[in-house]
């Protein structure tokens, strides 16, 4: 009786109630899309490296290495010499070695130099390997494999040829070498996506002369070269057994000969989420902020209802309900309209992940999974509704104590 | 044009030559120690590192008889691990090997001497000495391996690290396991490092 009472005087005022729950709508959606994206960055950035012990590169900071080594975000301070590489390498803790050479583009995506052993150690999610979809790894000097996202983005198949452009957004196109599709890897959802791999090789033959205007060497005399890498951006290390890799890590960032930083890339995450942790609370009170603004927007519009509805609360009085029908009455309503809120909100949220999911994907290399909401987002969509209920008390209270002397008092 | 080729050539190869004497130094905080755990296995690495300010209260050499004490007690303290870092009995670790150690920490160097340079190296470092003296900073190295029944038992560990040395703020610790690696922070007002989750 009261479910439907209350359900009728809502559909009566359609217009404010539809925009109440609006604004309930989006301030859920906001709140629980900052949760996915804090959450989905997270579990994203950690999903991109695993099996790699330490990740060596010039000294900075570990955070800094972890970004440009591992996610391409923002450059090298320095590189790495070839000498003190194989200095490392030939390190007796060392189990496996992978080199990693940035700063060359090709149109919007980087190219990596490394060897072919990357295919074999890089790991994400949890100690998957990278998967050749189509052709296959770097056979020849001229060979590079690709990212999913570059292949999708330029419509690239393989044995189709690209040119490796220096730098990044670069004019300085070496377009007297032109490299051939040789594979194009299994969408992973990491930075490889937009990578072109090439061999350490290459990326020392695109620049044997380059700076000379109108000289070319012929690619096969190229392949004859002998083609020894000078310096490497970073390089991803393996060590034989954990209780060796703080021992290892202790000699490379004391390494005297060259200022080098070994980080662990779990920690230096951890570092990182540290740093961003300040961002995200802000974030997080912010849309909890919107949240409290939109109930307390529906509260305004209950006291504002109750002007209107004087006479009704007085029928209802005159009819026989008590005062507490009155309250459960105007809660009932609050009720209703937060779960609505709540639930056009999650409807709302999905959507917008639905539309935004492959743009994000392909601005910034995060992916962010379409799940059903976890218990969490249940408990704030829960805490949404009570306190929804919480809020529209204080009408109601209001209107528990007026609903009789105040309709029936004729107002002039 | 040819004078400043030849200019900047000398420059590049003669600069090197100067340059031959690399110089530097690890970061230094009091109050904070550094604690490596790596699990692996049955077995269990640890490195500890901690400012002698915060273990001995000074970092100058010890002269006087109960400086010389301190230390050594110091040290002796410090090759227990079990009594610093205390480990959930479940677990019945024993400890297999135990070094703890002073280290002045001074500038790396790593001379690749130029002849001409060779008269004035004992000069050299006696000054070097000297100056180690006044501002070098000293730091207690020790390292441990235990062997533990069952690793995975290590829930926690208790840091009365901390008891011991009433100078010691705080551990940052790394702990590497099967899992992957990850960093804590020990303080003084919370002596307990949660490992939940880590195995």
């Amino acid at each position: 009786m009261i479910l439907r009472l209350a359900f009728a005087s809502l559909i009566a005022r359609a217009l404010t109630v539809g925009m109440t729950i609006l604004a309930i709508a989006l301030s859920v959606a906001l709140f629980l899309g900052v949760e996915k994206i804090r959450t989905g960055a997270k579990a994203s950035f950690a999903d991109t490296i695993s099996g790699t012990d330490l990740i060596v590169g010039a000294r900075s900071g570990s955070v800094q290495l972890l970004l440009y080594s591992v996610f391409r975000i923002g450059n090298a301070t320095n590189n790495l010499t070839w000498e003190t590489y194989q200095d490392i390498a030939s390190h007796p803790d060392v189990d496996w070695i992978v080199p990693i050479s940035l700063g060359d583009s090709h149109r919007q995506f980087r190219v990596m130099g490394t060897t072919p052993t990357f295919f074999e150690r890089y790991k994400y999610r949890s100690g998957k390997s990278l998967v050749v979809n189509d052709g296959a790894i770097i056979d020849d000097l001229f060979d590079a494999v690709i990212g999913a996202d570059v292949a999708a983005t330029l419509g690239y198949s393989v044995s189709d040829p690209i040119v490796v452009a220096h730098g990044l957004a670069s004019f300085t196109e070496h377009d007297d070498q032109p490299f051939r599709v040789s594979g194009i890897l299994e969408k992973t959802g990491t930075p490889v996506d937009r990578t072109v791999i090439i061999g350490m090789r290459a990326i020392e033959a695109i620049h044997v002369d380059w700076q000379v205007q109108g000289q070319s060497t012929p690619a096969d005399a190229l392949r004859q070269m002998e083609l020894e890498p000078q310096a490497v951006t970073a390089a991803l290390v393996g060590v034989k057994g954990r209780l060796k890799v703080f021992g290892l890590q202790r000699f490379i960032n004391e390494y005297t000969q060259e200022p080098l930083l070994a980080i662990l890339p779990g920690v230096a995450l951890q570092e990182l989420w540290q740093i961003v942790s300040i961002a995200e609370t802000a974030l997080v009170g912010v849309s909890a902020m919107v949240v409290i603004t939109a109930l307390i927007g529906m509260m305004a519009t209950i006291f504002s209802s109750l002007n209107e509805r004087r006479r009704e609360m007085a029928i209802f009085r005159a009819m026989g309900a008590r005062p507490r029908v009155i309250v459960g009455l105007l809660v009932l309503e609050a009720i209703v309209m937060a779960t609505l809120g709540a639930l056009v909100g999650l409807e709302l949220l999905y959507i917008g992940l639905t539309i935004g999911q492959p743009l994000i994907d392909s601005a910034f290399g995060l992916w962010l999974p379409i799940e059903p909401p976890t218990l969490r987002e249940v408990w704030v969509l829960l805490v949404v509704i009570l306190a929804g209920a919480i809020v529209s008390m204080v009408p109601a209270l209001r209107a528990y104590r007026m609903s009789l002397a105040d309709g029936m008092t004729v107002r002039i | 044009m040819k004078i400043l080729s030849f200019l900047v050539a000398t420059a590049i190869t003669v600069t090197p030559v100067l340059a031959e004497e690399n110089r530097q130094l690890d970061a230094h905080e009091h109050g904070v120690g550094q604690l490596d755990m790596a699990f692996d296995g049955k077995q269990i690495a640890m490195e500890l590192h901690a400012p002698g300010a915060d273990i001995v209260g000074f970092e100058y050499e010890a002269e006087s008889a109960p400086e010389r004490a301190a230390v050594d007690a110091a040290v002796a303290t410090l090759a227990g691990p079990l009594g610093l870092f205390v480990l959930p009995d479940a677990a019945d670790c024993s400890v297999v090997q135990a070094t703890a150690g002073l280290e002045r920490e001074e500038e790396h160097k790593d001379d690749d001497h130029v002849d001409d340079e060779h008269a004035d190296d004992n000069h050299a470092e006696a000054k070097h000495e000297d100056h180690a003296n006044e501002a070098g900073h000293t730091e207690f190295h020790a390292e441990y391996l235990l062997t533990c029944a069952d690793p995975t038992a290590i829930n926690n560990i208790n840091f009365s690290y901390f008891d011991s040395f009433p100078n010691a703020l705080e551990v940052e610790v790394q702990v590497i396991t099967a899992a992957g690696a990850t960093s804590f922070e020990v303080e003084r007002d919370a002596p307990t490092l949660d490992l939940r989750g880590m195995f």
